[in-house]
């Protein structure tokens, strides 16, 4: 049975979020924007009416002002749009309970068989956009296809409050002729090596022979060319699998440093990140990688193998010992990142007799203190309970 | 090179040294097996150079002489052969067999190009009978890593103190100790490769004939009268085994094997399905509910035991548990217990030459 996939695009979800709480935003150009002062001084979320002005997500904020003298700007309040993406999500889970959000501002819907209970797909399209409009006030555009991929490209065409639908049988005229780097999926990068295999359009890629795919990409250029043919059978999961996955938090630094105790600071506030996630979803991981950019945007990331773990202390002390051995400790950081790879299920565990003999037991009782911290940061916020050393 | 012999006698010679030859190499040469005769004996060797064999028969010997032939198909020729007496001749560089109405004629390879077995001075420093050696070698085998990551527990602990030998094989899950009496003075701790071991005990009978033990820095041979096993030892420090086995315990359940077994056996049936071979065992003092679920359904066992102590709940992979309790030669087992995350040690209750320790699975209900 061909399935019915839908995915639903906030459209410039912040900024719309805000002028959902403050009317005075509406009409005029607006958006959110990081603090000028630093370099995350960069527009997150532009209004329709500033981006008539060229106004762009990641445009600095002194560019965008001088563009539009007259943008007002806003600072971010994600505890906010979080509440919000929760009143969209709770919509959606009117229509399907097979939902698989993909970032704080959109999702995927599982609709196969629906159509009975809802009508056809592009009337339950327009019946979820009125929804949201109605009572939210914000605005979304829907694409519609038979997966999850094709949803995603189909939702791009047409903005804001487009609903598309793209069919397998309909990419040969409405996704092939479009470039690369427009596919989902592809990169900065990956378009730049495609274009070097003279590959410029969706098109050219699905043509493409699957083996000079192979050759340079390995299994990911399998993937791009099933992609650019449309197919993908990959399900809409509450909760994708994790087998591979990694959970990684970085950040870019208001200014570049060569401050090992900040930086050592600054891996701690990540590292912290990084094992609540863990923790929350009950991963440990058995490698530890950090994230280096210099100055010079050369960007590096090296990981060491570790006794499975969730825990914020060995995160950071593992993230710490491969800063020292991968740093000089004189070239310029712009950014810095850390993260747990190769996740494995807490939970059942067969025990080995190599646990025993190292002293993981202690380690246990620092799990529970972790997750005793979690749970208080869950009740009373994330600032609630920190290390002495991430107090300001 | 000419010789003539029984069939049985020459099958049962290549059965044992074809077990050292390499199957798969880049070394040709170590797929073959040496056959030298000479003053009415017959010599054959194989090795895949960790490991050798070398075994002599009593034939007739009408011209001396050696030769290298492919061991898989001369084997497989000869076992196919009726039962009657063989003729081997060697002319020009073939190898010509002859048995009744059959003649097989094979290529064979230069004799000079086989490598020597290590040579080895004899001093004998161990004597234990093949009874004995074949069941350490099956009480503990079974318990080796079977992954390279730690190479010397891929091998079994040869370890002899005040007496006793013990056989000792761990994979960081289990643990499997045997130790028997030994009329020697000298001390040893030395690590053999599992592989050598697994084909020394097809070669052992269960007779009180006496196996020859020597040992060098890197080597240790086996004499077996007309058979040598030389094989390499493995590099490294075994673990400190003894560091690992509890002496003590908060609670003993005596239990009858073939009770036990069995319904392991049928709660592992479910535990299969689910991957991680899980079973868990509630022992209460009225007795021991072994269960076992997974998509396919549940299992429910009760088994009868003595208890001394208190109850516990606990969690094993299944798979650890039958394999011990396949080998071990005793109708009934102490199973001693501390803690649901601690290891559980199997014993005979009517003897203290066999100790096998079993690490749980930890269940998120008991973390």
């Amino acid at each position: 049975m061909r399935r019915l996939v839908f995915l639903v695009d906030m459209n410039a979800f912040y900024i719309a979020c805000e002028m959902a709480r403050n009317p005075k935003l509406k009409g005029r150009p607006a958006a959110v924007a990081g603090d000028p002062k630093n370099r995350s001084g960069i527009i997150l979320s532009p209004n329709y009416d500033a981006r008539k002005y060229g106004i762009k997500t990641t445009m600095l904020v002194h560019e965008a002002a001088k563009l539009c003298p007259d943008i007002v700007f806003v600072q971010p309040d994600h505890s906010y749009y979080n509440s919000m993406s929760r009143k969209v999500m709770n919509i959606l889970s009117r229509y399907s309970p097979v939902i698989q959000q993909n970032s704080i501002d959109e999702a995927w819907l599982d609709l196969t068989g629906c159509e009975a209970l809802f009508g056809k797909p592009v009337e339950i399209a327009e019946k979820i956009m009125s929804d949201i409009q109605n009572e939210l006030d914000l605005w979304c555009s829907i694409g519609i296809s038979e997966n999850k991929f094709l949803a995603k490209m189909a939702s791009e065409m047409k903005k804001p409050l487009g609903i598309t639908e793209l069919w397998r049988s309909d990419i040969k005229e409405k996704m092939w002729p479009l470039k690369v780097g427009d596919m989902y999926g592809v990169g900065r990068q990956t378009e730049r090596k495609l274009n070097n295999l003279s590959i410029y359009t969706i098109g050219d890629l699905a043509k493409c022979h699957i083996g000079i795919l192979i050759k340079e990409f390995g299994k990911y250029g399998e993937e791009l060319h099933r992609l650019a043919n449309g197919i993908d059978n990959s399900p809409v999961e509450e909760n994708p699998h994790h087998d591979n996955r990694s959970i990684s938090r970085s950040t870019t630094l208001p200014k570049d440093t060569i401050d090992m105790e900040y930086l050592k600071t600054i891996l701690l506030e990540l590292s912290e990140e990084v094992g609540l996630e863990a923790r929350r979803q009950d991963y440990k991981g058995k490698t530890v990688y950090i994230i280096i950019k210099y100055s010079d945007f050369q960007t590096i990331t090296r990981q060491k193998s570790v006794a499975p773990t969730y825990l914020t202390r060995e995160i950071y002390e593992t993230g710490v010992k491969l800063l020292r051995d991968n740093w000089n400790g004189t070239r310029p950081i712009r950014l810095i990142g850390i993260g747990i790879g190769g996740l494995e299920e807490d939970g059942m565990k067969q025990i080995s007799l190599f646990d025993m003999a190292g002293d993981r037991s202690s380690i246990k009782k620092e799990e529970k203190l972790e997750r005793a911290l979690d749970t208080i940061k869950e009740k009373y916020g994330f600032d609630s309970i920190k290390r002495a050393r991430l107090l300001k | 090179m000419w010789f003539t012999c029984d069939k049985d006698i020459l099958q049962e010679a290549i059965n044992n040294v074809q077990k050292a030859a390499s199957t798969r190499t880049t070394y040709p040469i170590l797929e073959g097996i040496l056959i030298k005769a000479y003053n009415n004996r017959v010599i054959f060797t194989a090795t895949d150079l960790d490991l050798g064999i070398e075994t002599y028969i009593d034939a007739d010997v009408h011209e001396n002489g050696s030769i290298v032939v492919n061991s898989k198909l001369f084997g497989e020729f000869i076992r196919k052969l009726p039962n009657a007496s063989v003729t081997v001749k060697m002319e020009n560089n073939s190898v010509y067999i002859t048995c009744q109405k059959s003649e097989f004629a094979m290529l064979g390879n230069n004799p000079d190009e086989f490598p020597q077995l290590p040579a080895i001075n004899e001093n004998s420093m161990y004597e234990i009978s093949q009874d004995i050696l074949r069941n350490m070698i099956r009480q503990t085998i079974f318990a080796i890593a079977q992954d390279e990551t730690r190479p010397i527990l891929t091998g079994v602990l040869f370890e002899v103190r005040d007496g006793k030998l013990s056989f000792v094989a761990l994979d960081g899950y289990r643990l499997a100790l045997k130790t028997c009496d030994i009329d020697s003075r000298n001390n040893i701790s030395a690590v053999i490769p599992g592989k050598t071991l697994n084909e020394i005990s097809k070669i052992l009978q269960p007779t009180q004939d006496m196996v020859k033990i020597t040992f060098t820095p890197n080597h240790i041979l086996f004499n077996l009268g007309n058979t040598k096993i030389i094989s390499r030892l493995l590099d490294g420090e075994f673990i400190n085994y003894r560091q690992i086995i509890p002496d003590e315990y908060r609670l003993r359940a005596k239990v009858n094997v073939n009770e036990l077994m069995s319904s392991i056996e049928r709660a592992s049936l479910l535990a299969r399905e689910g991957r991680t071979n899980l079973i868990k065992f509630d022992i209460k003092n009225d007795g021991m509910v072994i269960t076992s679920n997974s998509q396919m359904g549940t299992v429910y066992e009760e088994v009868s035991i003595e208890l001394e102590g208190e109850g516990l709940r606990i969690a094993f992979n299944s798979k650890y548990f039958q394999d011990v309790l396949r080998i071990i030669d005793a109708e009934e087992v102490y199973l001693e217990f501390s803690t649901s995350v601690s290891p559980c040690i199997v014993k005979k209750c009517d003897s203290n030459d066999y100790i096998y320790l079993v690490l749980p699975v930890r269940l998120v209900e008991n973390s």
